[in-house]
């Protein structure tokens, strides 16, 4: 007999039947059993967690702890050491820190007139771009939106390209174009007869830079955001507006606008998270300057911690500043959220 | 009703002209990277300044690698993101798929906890991580930039929204041909889930690829550079070198377009992922 046969004859026996239905049983009641194994999904979750607790959350907890020491530098020895039988486990010290109380905040809060400076550089970006990028936003989605533009995709394209470009490429683009003397900006406006302005060497216009570079950078992203908003606005709505003789203006104001404000409020509140962390762009553009007109918080947060080495004061200042971006956001949601 | 016409002509009119001047202020700025790119230093001085590409890429590009070894910060920033983005699929999937398909203790805690700490910016992490690298030893290699935002929360928020979508009944007929309940995750959930996974994959490959601060403080040696820092680095040089800073800029920039050209869908959805309500 050949191989095949005998195979084909063990498999067709009662005994080989009954073992292999009773391993396909023992097989069902496994599969049955394993999703209440208590282990199991911790077993999924396990990976994640582990690097949650090292990395974000003993970071955060930490950065508080920080803000009320002095750095001194850092640390050789151990925190404290467990002998448990053969194994022995040790924590080391991750810095050398004298306790100052509260003294970083209170420094931070008085008596640090650069600090304060930061603020009032990165709060007056925060005043003028977010407005200004909503309701260029707004405009441009509720343009695309319209039935009667043709090729939407390309626009929605081309205006939704700078969401593809890095922080600091960008950033570089915009130091060229805004130079004072070589830019393309102060070519064209020189070209149609204006003056050209000191983009980049006068206070205040380097803010305006800044202002205008975040507004390119973020612009078609929040578009997109109010765009697909707006796909959710029911039809009727606008349908028995018209029906009652609704201007356009009247249907933008009472039909879109609500019906579009839980999508603005987010659109506002990241703007705003995002606005208070602009980093990349100052150091970039600007590098704070000229004399510190357009230092930011985060700015001023890097160099206490990694020029200076101040990293207790830096971390105090780090607390402040998510703490005021928190109570804005707070605010924010609870003016702008309406009834929901 | 003539009037009523001629008004909506008005209207439309003024609304190309909008989404034309919005568009062309959009666009000025990256079509003169690519003309500044393509034309050597000499001309970029020249008044009126160039307004058509020229043929000095290449030119341009040997200038730069000789001056920075630009190419290296690429190979970085690719070694650096593919991995992230790698490691972040694989922890946030396997997490999300735990939360979205099975029942144990603190689930319903545990996912709230890791949402609330959404909130929590980069800049309040940088020091104790600077810190707990240096006592790792880990301060210039990739490890400490790959790994610390990898438990990603927008990630593992994602990635447990889109499974409840997969229907229970799937797992349990899997279960009953005797999958295991790992081949129910790699061989089910992951392959149902590749359009989100490729929304969220660009999410983290973005995020990672234009990562600044964090990469700035802890890459100090030149050879480690991602492309940002090689970016920076080049504009913060004595002399300045406006050729290969916007071929460099175009590098960093280009690839990145031509992805987004092709996966816009999954772009656009990975936008809108971090915008969806509850």
């Amino acid at each position: 007999m050949t191989l095949g046969a005998i195979i084909s004859k063990i498999q067709s026996s009662h005994s080989y039947k009954r073992a292999s239905d009773q391993l396909r049983y023992k097989r069902q009641t496994i599969a049955e059993w394993l999703p209440t194994l208590p282990g199991l999904p911790y077993l999924y979750i396990s990976p994640f967690f582990i690097l949650f607790g090292i990395f974000l959350l003993f970071p955060t907890v930490y950065t508080l702890y920080l803000s009320f020491f002095t750095y001194l530098g850092v640390a050789d020895g151990n925190l404290f050491e467990i002998q448990l039988g053969a194994v022995e486990i040790a924590i080391p010290r991750i810095a050398n820190l004298e306790f100052a109380g509260l003294s970083n905040y209170e420094r931070l809060l008085l008596r640090d007139s650069l600090f304060h400076r930061s603020m009032y550089n990165t709060a007056f970006i925060f005043f003028v771009q977010v407005p200004l990028m909503v309701i260029l936003g707004m405009a441009t989605a509720l343009v695309l939106d319209a039935k009667f533009i043709r090729a939407k995709g390309l626009f929605r394209t081309l205006i939704a390209l700078p969401v593809a470009t890095g922080l600091v490429a960008y950033s570089t683009i915009f130091l060229l174009l805004f130079n004072d003397d070589i830019g393309l900006i102060n070519y064209m406006l020189e070209s149609v007869g204006a003056t050209a302005i000191p983009w980049l060497t006068d206070g205040f216009w380097a803010r305006i830079t800044l202002v205008i570079a975040v507004t390119w950078r973020w612009l078609g992203y929040n578009m997109i955001i109010i765009l697909a908003g707006l796909q959710t606005v029911p039809q009727q709505l606008y349908e028995a507006a018209e029906i009652d003789g609704a201007s356009r203006w009247q249907k933008f104001r009472y039909v879109t606008l609500p019906q579009l404000r839980p999508v603005l409020l987010f659109v506002v509140v990241t703007s705003t998270i995002g606005t208070f962390q602009i980093f990349a762009e100052p150091y970039v553009i600007t590098g704070g300057g000229p004399g510190n007109a357009t230092i930011t918080v985060v700015q001023y947060i890097y160099e206490q911690a990694f020029l200076q080495f101040n990293l207790g004061y830096a971390s105090a200042a780090s607390v402040i500043l998510v703490t005021m971006v928190s109570i804005l956001s707070i605010l924010q949601i609870k003016y702008g959220g309406g009834e929901d | 009703m003539r009037e009523d016409t001629r008004n909506k002509a008005l209207w439309k009119f003024g609304s190309y002209i909008f989404l034309l001047i919005v568009t062309a202020l959009v666009t000025i700025p990256i079509y003169w990277m690519v003309v500044t790119a393509t034309i050597p230093q000499s001309e970029f001085f020249s008044w009126p300044p160039r307004v058509i590409p020229g043929t000095y890429y290449f030119e341009n590009l040997a200038a730069l690698q000789e001056n920075t070894n630009f190419i290296r910060s690429i190979g970085n920033s690719l070694i650096i993101a593919i991995s992230y983005t790698i490691l972040s699929l694989l922890l946030c999937s396997m997490a999300g798929f735990a939360f979205a398909k099975y029942e144990f203790r603190f689930k319903e805690p545990l996912f709230y906890f890791i949402l609330a700490t959404l909130i929590l910016p980069i800049q309040l992490l940088i020091i104790p991580l600077f810190l707990l690298m240096v006592q790792f030893g880990w301060t210039n290699s990739f490890l400490a930039v790959i790994l610390p935002w990898a438990a990603n929360p927008l990630g593992i928020f994602l990635m447990r929204q889109n499974m409840r979508a997969i229907p229970d009944s799937l797992l349990e007929s899997a279960r009953m041909d005797g999958a295991t309940e790992f081949q129910l995750y790699y061989k089910i959930a992951l392959p149902t889930m590749i359009p989100s996974l490729a929304a969220l994959a660009i999410i983290l490959f973005l995020f990672q690829w234009q990562a600044f601060l964090y990469p700035l403080v802890i890459l100090q040696e030149p050879e480690m550079y991602t492309i940002p820092l090689a970016l920076a680095d080049l504009v913060g040089a004595q002399r300045v070198y406006y050729d290969q800073i916007m071929v460099a800029t175009s590098l960093a920039i280009i690839p990145i377009f031509v992805v987004f050209l092709t996966l816009q869908k999954y772009f656009i959805k990975g936008i809108l992922a971090g915008s969806v309500k509850q």
